[in-house]
């Protein structure tokens, strides 16, 4: 066959198949599209707007702040802890001391209203995680936490139960139910 | 091509997502503090001193706060009163904090109802009222109280003097008058002392109600059981004399049923035995010749008909009694007790004096701070004020007059009364505040700061446990702010307390001082002793002679008795979830105030357990389910006090009745002035009936192997367990360990357990049934509350749960049996679950993963024990009840299985500690919550790996078995029989 009357063919299939066509186009273009709106603008690559818009990419990269000086219990107690206001201002009434969200900061301090963080890591609540024990065991915050210091807001994590499982049966440690993570 | 399991997966995926991302969660958001205190740790508990409030006792506490709030009372090891342990009312302090019943601001009534005002609103009105009051003359303030630390009672006292008035009234219902008055009469105190209960041999009790309300439950209750330990073969003995048995009753080695007001008449016997063999020659002769006189009244032929008791029973109690080292005789209960109340006190206390005139049992030295409630007659003379105009303004104060005294007192129309103005400081609608003018809600002891001696020597300190719940003020900034004049120089009573307490002991010279006793829970000292100011040898014979002249014969008629409840006292825990979910230990009934009463009355009267009766006395009626008990002499009828409100709050108003409104219209005779009993009542079968929410499936044991008790003399006998066999009998003690492995009759191979194996002895010889352990548990875990209705359909959630069995012979005879899960080696309820959601971990725990479990109910029905509980609803937390959740334990949903856990989280923390400090768990480090609490420390926990551990040397005890061991289960909960002995 010669290869005109092959694209003629050719064409007349696809007109004679152009309705299904189009619309298997159509459908394609709006899931690429649909996919490239969720995926690609920049909210989606970083975490939830924050009160405050703080940078753990400064903080704990640029700056090296080590993590417990902001999260002090990590290494004896269940929780991290989360810094107090003041403790913002520790710093903040010498760096940037006029800067708008300093000030901001100054109101939270002064109206004494805990500032409304927006959490993004979870957990499924019959599950109560110890941090104490995995950083005495030296397992950094990043191996579960990803890259902070890389991130200005951090998406944080929904935790499943793999994710925790893998690692305990890796490392051979505690695998029963109640001892190791429920109660 | 895509198989039908993806396509579900994929298709449920995708319906999940859709839902998800359409219910965004509210509670996303972290809250972080503006300045972080000091101490707090977030995830680690801080533990503050302070002391329990919930009875005249004054018990130390420690209180567990996570995140600022506080969600567990323990005991203060440190306290000399409790020494670590609370009992179930205690536990329950956290729900009269986060009470969700609770007034929120000041409220003023107004003839459209309650409007809300702000606390200087408040405060002005008082001082308005008050100066008014004042101007008008002098004692037209009254100011009503339960009791208080002397550092308020003195503040308060001060301030009403400023507005030229007398002191507060101290208003305690069961106000030990009569026991007061028969101090007074022999020793000169007109007060309450302490008695030296663990070092009696022989303890004889005329109806005090030592386990349960009498003076110091918690402690009385550790003494008890000291001296009923086994010693070198022998244990103490110990009778209960009175018409009922209360829980201390069933607890007695014999209780000796005598008619109401009687008791008078068998210890005026047991003088007269006194006098015969010879022990009263230390009496003057006068006080002997009037006591011969008085006795001779009542030959024993008499007495025994009058009393009803049968001669063998007396005469063992008086051979016990009069062979033993160091008796001790108690007086009548602080409520129960009739038209001879104090004669019966007087009676005791010379039985006492003749039994040892040294009296080594008795602690003069140590006075109970409750004996500063006043007299039943002074509290009628005020209510008599209130009505007669004499009185301008009243204030009144963790005291609910209008619930705890009859109709008759006039108590509710003095109230409405508009000429008084009456200003309430409750935190809830009570009876008494719904006829208030003014409500001015204050904190809640575990939220203020205070100082309050139960007993000389151990003075309690009591400080802020949590942050403010709400803007209420502490009552002794109100009285500082009101107080006329201000004529004291503190701004806050914070900082009056360490100067009151200094004014009166001189104790805070520093800082460092008052921060010390702030850590200890308070400071703690033994007074020294002293002598009675009055020698019982020079008590007037006269006295004698009029106390016992116009002794009142039994009562014609059926009686009817109020009983200090062991769960609401006098009804202020009425509105405690807990306190009405755990039910009465002796009925084994939640919810509900059943009316008890012996068989042969309730055959009488033609009902049965849970038919409802009539009760009418003085012109009132209330209507009770009866429920007969052995341990009631016929004629008798027995209420607890506590319930019937028509306000306090959602888990009191219109739960069960108050047999209080029937205590009105009696005798009164010099002494006892207060009555919780009333004569000549008529009862009447109403044909109806209602369901009794009670847990107990059956009142015996039918024989089975459950609730064990082994005579004192077979104790002796070398331990003989005989040929161990495959009968209930003879099935050998099988422990949970591989050691406890027989190929011959397992079915099953053993488990491995890596370092511990946690086991649980309970000593059934020294359980009370007090059920502070449940109380504790329901603390601890988490455990839904679900109400009369779902008891009723047998849905209760308790993890820890004190059986109580009745011998079948002698249903008077009682043993309390402590069941929870017993953490099976050969976990029936393990091998019938379909997703393995009970689970044996390598310590050796039935772990049920709550996140597994898809409620099949299997193991439940193959649980032989019956303690696997099934969560039919969500339950509810009503705000702010929610703040007292441990966080550390999961709160379980609809549809899933829970149990005991050997409080896990418990267990948990010790490995915690254990790992930082790179060293195994020590035995006695894990303590779960119910043996923590433990009033006689019934409980040991430990594991049965270590060779060295006490619950490993305890399952060697001869006394040790499991129950229903015989099906191979492997219990890891062993008890020990129950040790009793015939007297």
């Amino acid at each position: 066959m010669d290869p005109i009357a092959f694209l003629q063919k050719k064409w007349q299939g696809l007109v004679a198949n152009a309705t299904p066509l189009f619309w298997t186009a159509v459908s394609i273009v709006l899931v690429a599209a649909f996919l490239f709106f969720f995926y690609t603008p920049p909210q989606s690559m970083i975490g939830p707007e924050q009160p405050i818009p703080f940078s753990h990419r400064l903080h704990a990269g640029h700056k090296a702040i080590q993590c417990q000086y902001c999260h002090p219990y990590v290494g004896h107690s269940n929780h991290p802890g989360l810094p107090p206001v003041e403790k913002c201002l520790h710093c903040h009434n010498y760096i940037i001391a006029n800067h708008w969200w300093i000030q901001e900061e100054h109101r939270y301090f002064n109206t004494q209203t805990p500032t409304p963080w927006v959490k993004v890591n979870f957990l499924p609540e019959h599950v109560l995680f110890n941090h104490q024990r995995h950083i005495r065991f030296g397992i950094e915050c990043q191996a579960c936490h990803g890259v902070v210091e890389a991130q200005d807001r951090i998406k944080g994590k929904h935790f499943k139960m793999g994710f925790c499982i893998n690692c305990h049966e890796e490392k051979k440690v505690n695998l029963g139910c109640w001892l190791a993570c429920h109660s | 091509m895509m198989d039908r399991r993806t396509f579900l997966k994929i298709a449920g995926m995708g319906s999940m997502a859709f839902a998800a991302g359409c219910s965004p969660d509210p509670d996303r958001k972290l809250f972080s503090l503006v300045h972080a205190p000091e101490d707090m740790v977030t995830g680690q508990p801080q533990w503050y001193a302070t002391t329990c409030r919930e009875c005249p006792a004054g018990c130390g506490v420690i209180a567990k706060n996570r995140e600022g709030r506080v969600i567990k009372l323990e005991g203060n090891p440190a306290h000399p009163v409790n020494r670590g342990t609370l009992c179930m009312r205690g536990q329950a302090a956290l729900q009269g904090l986060y009470d969700p019943d609770r007034i929120t601001s000041p409220l003023r009534k107004e003839n459209s109802g309650w409007r809300p005002v702000t606390n200087d609103d408040a405060l002005t009105l008082i001082r308005r009222k008050t100066a008014a009051a004042a101007r008008k003359g002098p004692d037209r303030i009254q100011f009503w109280t339960d009791v208080m630390g002397a550092p308020l009672h003195e503040l308060a006292a001060e301030t009403m003097a400023g507005w030229n008035a007398a002191g507060p009234t101290v208003y305690e219902p069961f106000g030990y008058d009569a026991l007061k008055a028969a101090n007074e009469a022999l020793f000169g105190i007109d007060g309450l002392f302490a008695y030296r209960m663990e070092d009696a041999d022989v303890l004889v009790s005329f109806g005090a109600d030592f386990l349960e309300t009498w003076l110091s439950p918690v402690s009385y209750a550790r003494q008890f059981k000291t001296m009923h330990r086994v010693r070198k073969g022998r244990k103490g003995i110990f009778f209960h004399v009175g018409p009922y048995q209360s829980l201390t009753g069933v607890n007695a080695d014999a209780w000796v049923g005598c008619h109401p007001d009687t008791e008078t008449i068998i210890a005026l016997a047991l003088i007269q035995i006194g006098l015969d063999v010879g022990r009263a020659g230390h009496l003057p002769f006068e006080l002997k010749d009037t006591l011969e006189t008085i006795v001779t009244r009542y030959p024993k032929a008499a007495m025994l008909e009058k009393t009803g008791v049968p001669e063998p029973v007396f005469d063992r109690l008086a051979t016990r009694l009069f062979q033993a080292q160091n008796p001790l005789v108690l007086g009548t209960g602080a409520g129960a007790y009739g038209v001879n109340g104090y004669a019966t006190n007087l009676a005791v206390n010379l039985l006492n004096y003749i039994l040892n005139p040294a009296l080594p049992l008795f602690a003069f030295e140590q006075r109970y701070r409750v004996e500063t409630a006043a007299p039943r007659s002074v509290i009628r003379q005020r209510v008599d004020d209130l009505r007669d105009g004499q009185t301008d303004v009243l204030f009144v104060h963790n005291a609910n007059p209008v619930h705890t005294l009859p109709p008759d007192s006039g108590i509710a129309a003095a109230l409405q009364d508009p000429s008084v103005y009456v200003v309430s400081f409750s935190n809830v609608m009570d009876e008494t505040t719904a006829l208030a003018d003014l409500v001015l809600p204050v904190r809640s002891p575990l939220e203020s700061w205070d100082a309050y001696e139960g007993v000389a020597g151990a003075l309690g300190i009591q400080q802020p446990t949590l942050g403010r719940l709400s803007e209420a003020p502490a009552l002794g900034d109100v009285l500082l702010a009101t107080a006329a004049g201000g004529r004291t120089a503190a701004d806050s009573y914070k900082t009056y307390l360490p100067q009151a307490m200094n004014r009166h002991s001189g104790v805070i010279g520093q800082v460092s001082d008052w921060i010390a006793i702030l850590q200890a829970g308070g400071r703690f000292t033994s007074p020294p002793a002293v002598v009675p100011p009055n020698d019982p040898a020079r008590i007037d014979p006269a006295v004698v002679s009029q106390a016992f002249n116009g002794l009142a014969d039994r009562p014609k008629g059926p009686v009817l008795i109020a009983a200090p409840s062991i769960r609401y006292l006098d009804g202020r825990g009425a509105n405690k979830s807990w306190l009405n979910e755990i039910p009465d230990p002796l009925t084994q009934i939640a919810w509900q105030t059943p009316v008890l009463l012996h068989p042969d009355t309730a055959a009488d009267l033609k009902v049965t357990a849970g038919d409802v009766v009539t009760l009418e006395a003085a012109g009132e009626t209330l209507e009770a389910p009866a429920y007969d008990w052995a341990g009631v002499v016929p004629g008798v009828m027995v209420m607890a006090a506590g319930q019937g409100h028509t306000g306090l709050g959602r888990y009191a108003r219109n739960q069960g009745s108050n047999p209080f409104r029937l205590m009105g219209g009696t005798p009164r005779t010099t002494g006892s002035d207060v009555l919780f009993m009333a004569h000549a009542i008529t009862v009447k079968a109403t044909g109806a009936s209602v369901k009794l929410a009670a847990t107990s499936g059956s009142r015996v044991q039918h024989d089975r192997k459950i609730a064990m008790q082994i005579p004192l003399q077979e104790l002796r006998k070398p331990t003989d367990h005989g040929k161990p066999g495959l009968t209930m009998w003879d099935f050998p003690l099988t422990l949970p360990i591989p050691e406890g492995y027989d190929h011959k009759r397992d079915f099953y191979p053993p488990h491995d357990h890596e370092g511990y194996r946690w086991a649980m002895v309970v000593d059934l010889d020294r359980c009370i049934g007090c059920n502070a352990c449940a109380a504790a548990c329901y603390a601890e875990n988490n455990i839904g509350v679900v109400g009369q209705e779902r008891i009723v359909e047998g849905r209760e959630m308790a993890w820890l749960q004190i059986q109580r069995y009745q011998d079948a012979e002698d249903g008077a005879r009682v043993n309390f049996l402590p069941m929870m899960c017993q953490q099976c080696d050969n976990a029936p309820c393990e091998s019938v679950c379909p997703v393995y959601a009970p689970h044996h971990n390598k310590e050796g725990l039935n772990n049920q993963i709550y996140n597994r479990c898809i409620g099949t109910r299997f193991c439940s029905q193959n649980c032989p024990y019956k303690v696997r509980r099934f969560n039919w609803y969500s339950w509810e937390w009503p705000k702010p009840l929610d703040l007292q959740l441990n966080p550390d334990v999961t709160v379980r949903a609809k549809g899933v299985m829970e149990k005991c856990s050997f409080c896990i989280q418990r267990i948990k923390a010790a490995h915690n500690v254990a790992k930082n400090e790179k060293r195994p768990v020590r035995d006695g480090e894990v303590v779960p919550a119910c043996m923590q609490t433990c009033p006689t420390g019934a409980i040991a926990f430990g594991s049965l790996m270590d060779p060295e551990s006490r619950v490993r040397k305890l399952v060697d005890d001869p006394r040790a078995y499991q129950v229903m061991g015989y099906l191979n289960t492997k219990p890891a909960v062993i008890y020990l029989k129950k040790v009793v002995q015939e007297v």
